[in-house]
């Protein structure tokens, strides 16, 4: 990261220097924060106002606020402000705490400017993870990635399209032979009949052929757009799991199911009917111009005149357009969203009776989509019937100089219908054409939708050469840090061993990183500092697949599919044998309650299993997790929201489940974890202690404090029970 | 026994309504607060807006943090303007600054390339700029039916207190966006 982005004037011993631009009365500023050899110097314009010894602080804090953020130096108690920027800065100024506090432990400054940042040659944009710059970028190119996803039906495309075409030259074709019956058989009342039964008998054999290039076309059309739909659906869906967990949750759930399906499907229907469409009627234009242009160009430029000026309009047209049919997509994902949510928490809104609120909220958001497709579609009907009047002069123009041609005889009966028949026919492509803006802009959203989410970069991917192992079981932390936000680490310097079959359990207050631990041990987000080794091999380079499979993982939310009992315990094992599913369940303690279910194993379980009570739904996913044989075992909280008698019941069912399994356990509740092998205690995002229940009470630290004021809580509750 | 355990803890979580009469702010080297409010002095003092998208000044909760880094609320104070002279000013520039949201004064252009980024080409009280605006539906939006809220892609945030005072051009510009 480039830590020296500008200087102040005639400071030439910087290693590193940093604008700042704000001041505590939130004045925009300009000063620089600069670091020499042995020195933190504050400039306000290109003045020194304040410089310190490098170590004359104990720690260099960046804090970042609200709205802006700024560097503070700690000396014992004692907190002196040094500058204040805007966010544009954090990052930088972060790093730069971490430098200083390398250089406060080992005395050396040194940056790690090995990542490169590239920019945008044109714009000078920083690029970030993006190899296009997303400003420069043109809308065009996400219509080309569309057009190349047709790729693999190449041929069904090529089939369906030569069919078109092949029925437009046909009906192209027609108005000549009609011009010959009425100038050669009509007018000259001529009587040959044989003659005239060949050309009926063209015009039949035409249409006959005609309707079987439409019917090929169909078929060939419709098996593509079926393909394609169901390959976009499939990528999609395929990407949003591959997706990490930071990227799936700045998402609702609604907008991706959106995009998965709605998206997608208009994605299918814009290839294989409007992109298709687009080219034949660009080539009848392109054809019946040419003719019309042969036959008479005089006439022929009173029809194609108005073209260019409906061109213009319409390319004007369409970003209005695409900006509305934004509106409307957004509009279309708030109420996926607010659908999604309400039905999802359907048992909140009948227990607080608050179905009117549901309602009206749900009238909210249709209402807002309904008139945010009003709002779109207004500008089009408005524009729409303009568009065509002044396209459709021409074939005013047309009758009129065509027919005083007839009367002067400089051009045939036969000749002007057969002109009329081209032009009126040029009208039909055009106006396609000039529905187009409607249509691209509709698709356009749609499109820049699915695209976002397969172009996304997965920050959480497999390396090149990933490794599947046979998992053994003993975990490495190693100075790990890691925060949701990379700058505000949850953890700090994490570094401990687990071995293999031990029992471990995690404590420390709320908020404090037990779950971010074991979020990284499954690998949902990679450390931002350090490494987590399992049987000495970075995580970072085994396989998702290979880790994720050989990781058992029983939370407190226990999430069961739509679907029976026995899918749900063999959710962790496609391939088991009912046998193994009921041993799994024995082991878990639930086949007692299973058998007394009407359906046994074949009972649903209903939506996320709420025709289950909270501790048979544990039982089910301690069956499946035993089902799972997992080498490494997490239980995140796998009983707090149990009754005690349930909990004992779950208790003797995870003691089986850990035997010679590496287990993590979280509990708030202290007491469950006393069996445990070691205990590794949390306080404020590092490791204060690890030990055995009965070390750590003696050292009389942190661990010692929590179960003391447990026990007090406890007390508490009893006395006012 | 048993109710004056009860009473005690319900005192423990009463909400602690400040009186501003007897609050005296200062701004500390630190860039924080101290606060004296007659019984004892605060250092580190944090002031939170526990409505931010609604009130700027109501409901502002005052904080600190103790050596153990533990969070302590002091309490709540109703409306800083109720502050004496001097102490509305304390505490209203430091609200400004840790909430520190450059207005929007005129939008010029906005951009959409269709990657899910739109910029934002914009005159705010701290200068025009170019906005960069990641996941634009989230990020750049109507918190109440007047005021936009902004984000731009490096976490800076903007604001535009009533759309309805920015003019014609400004206004048809965002229509289409929120």
């Amino acid at each position: 990261m480039n830590l020296k982005l500008s200087t102040p004037k005639g400071e030439e011993n910087a290693t590193f220097s940093i604008p700042y631009d704000l001041n505590t009365r939130t004045k925009k500023v300009n000063g620089h924060c600069v670091i020499t050899d042995n020195e933190i110097r504050i400039y306000l314009d290109d003045d020194i106002t304040e410089k310190y010894p490098l170590d004359y602080f104990d720690e260099y804090i960046c804090e970042q606020l609200i709205g802006c953020s700024m560097l503070v130096g700690r000396k014992g108690d004692q907190r002196k402000f040094l500058c204040a920027f805007t966010q544009t800065y954090f990052i930088r100024y972060a790093e730069l705490c971490k430098i200083l506090e390398f250089y406060k432990r080992t005395g050396e400054l040194f940056a790690d400017d090995d990542q490169s940042e590239p920019s945008c040659t044109k714009c000078g944009l920083p690029l970030d993870s993006e190899t296009i710059c997303p400003f420069c970028a043109k809308k065009s190119e996400v219509f080309l990635k569309l057009i190349k996803r047709a790729k693999p039906y190449k041929w069904l495309f090529a089939l369906a399209l030569l069919c078109t075409i092949l029925t437009e030259v046909i009906w192209i074709i027609q108005p000549r032979l009609q011009r010959t019956i009425i100038d050669d058989f009509v007018i000259p009342r001529n009587k040959d009949l044989h003659s005239f039964l060949i050309i009926c008998g063209m015009l039949v054999g035409i249409i006959l052929l005609a309707w079987i290039f439409e019917v090929v076309n169909m078929k060939a059309s419709f098996k593509m757009a079926l393909s394609i739909g169901k390959d976009l659906r499939q990528e999609v869906f395929a990407k949003v799991q591959k997706l990490s967990m930071s990227s799936v949750s700045k998402r609702t759930t609604g907008g991706l199911i959106r995009r998965v399906s709605n998206d997608a499907m208009k994605l299918q229907e814009f290839i294989s009917q409007n992109g298709k469409e687009l080219i034949v009627r660009l080539f009848s234009v392109t054809m019946l111009s040419i003719l019309i242009f042969v036959m008479n160009p005089k006439l022929a430029l009173f029809v194609l005149a108005p073209i260019p000026i409906v061109i213009f309009f319409n390319v004007k047209l369409f970003n209005v357009m695409s900006i509305r049919y934004g509106r409307v997509w957004r509009m279309s994902t708030r109420h996926s969203t607010v659908l999604h949510d309400t039905l999802n928490g359907i048992r909140v809104v009948k227990s607080y009776g608050t179905e009117k609120y549901a309602i009206d909220q749900h009238e909210k958001a249709s209402m807002n989509w309904a008139k945010s497709i009003r709002n779109a579609d207004i500008v089009w009907l408005l524009t729409m019937p303009f568009s065509r009047y002044i396209l459709s002069i021409g074939s005013y123009l047309v009758l009129l100089i065509g027919g005083s041609m007839v009367l002067d005889q400089t051009l045939t009966l036969g000749q002007l219908v057969q002109y009329t028949t081209y032009v009126a026919m040029i009208y039909g492509p055009l106006g396609w054409l000039i529905e187009l803006p409607r249509i691209l802009a509709d698709t356009t959203v749609s499109v820049s939708r699915v695209f976002e989410i397969l172009d996304e970069d997965t920050d959480v991917a497999d390396s090149e050469n990933a490794l599947d192992i046979d998992i053994k079981g003993d975990i490495t932390f190693d100075d790990v840090y890691f925060g949701y936000k990379v700058y505000n680490p949850v953890l700090k310097g994490i570094s401990c061993e687990i071995k293999q079959g031990e029992m471990i359990g995690i404590v420390g207050h709320s908020g404090v990183g037990k779950s971010t631990m074991i979020n990284l041990i499954l690998r949902l987000y990679d450390c931002t500092q350090g490494r987590i080794l399992i049987d000495g091999i970075d995580i970072r380079n085994l396989s998702q697949d290979s880790l994720r499979t050989q990781v058992g993982v029983v939370l407190q939310e226990t999430f069961l599919f739509d679907g029976s009992v026995y899918d749900n315990i063999r959710y962790a094992k496609e391939d088991s044998s009912f046998e193994e599913i009921i041993s799994a369940a024995k082991i878990a303690n639930a086949h007692d309650f299973i058998v007394k279910l009407p359906e046994g194993y074949n009972t649903r379980v209903g939506d996320k299993g709420y025709s289950l009570s909270g501790g048979e739904r544990q039982r089910i996913a301690i069956a499946r997790a035993i089902l799972h044989d997992p080498k490494i075992l997490i239980l995140d909280e796998a009983t707090a929201s149990l009754d005690t008698q349930t909990e004992r019941n779950i208790q003797e069912a995870l003691s089986r489940l850990i035997e010679g399994r590496t287990t993590i356990a979280i509990a708030h509740r202290l007491s469950t974890l006393s069996n445990a092998d070691k205990l590794i205690v949390l306080d404020k995002g590092r490791l204060a202690e690890m030990g055995p229940h009965e070390e750590l009470m003696r050292n009389g630290g942190v661990y010692y404090k929590l179960v003391m004021a447990q026990r007090q809580t406890t007390k508490m509750k009893e006395v006012i029970d | 026994m048993n109710i004056n355990l009860e009473n005690e803890i319900f005192e423990l979580d009463e909400l602690h309504i400040l009186d501003p009469e007897k609050l005296n702010f200062s701004l500390e080297e630190s860039g924080f607060l101290t606060l004296d409010d007659g019984e004892q002095v605060y250092s580190k003092v944090n002031l939170t807006r526990l409505l931010p998208f609604k009130t700027k000044t109501e409901y502002i909760s005052v904080s600190y943090e103790d050596d153990e880094e533990q969070f302590h609320e002091i309490g709540v104070i109703r409306d800083i303007n109720e502050l004496q002279g001097e102490q509305f000013e304390i505490a209203d520039n430091f609200l400004k600054f840790k909430y520190y949201m450059p207005e929007i004064t005129r939008i010029y252009s906005i951009r959409d390339n269709m990657r899910g980024y739109i910029f934002v080409k914009v005159d705010t009280n701290a200068g025009k700029k170019t906005l960069c605006i990641r996941d634009w539906y989230s990020n750049f939006k109507l918190i109440s039916p007047t005021e936009l809220y902004v984000v731009d892609a490096d976490g800076n945030k903007y604001t535009c207190p009533d759309i309805r005072s920015l003019d014609k051009k400004s206004k048809n510009n965002i229509d289409m966006f929120v």
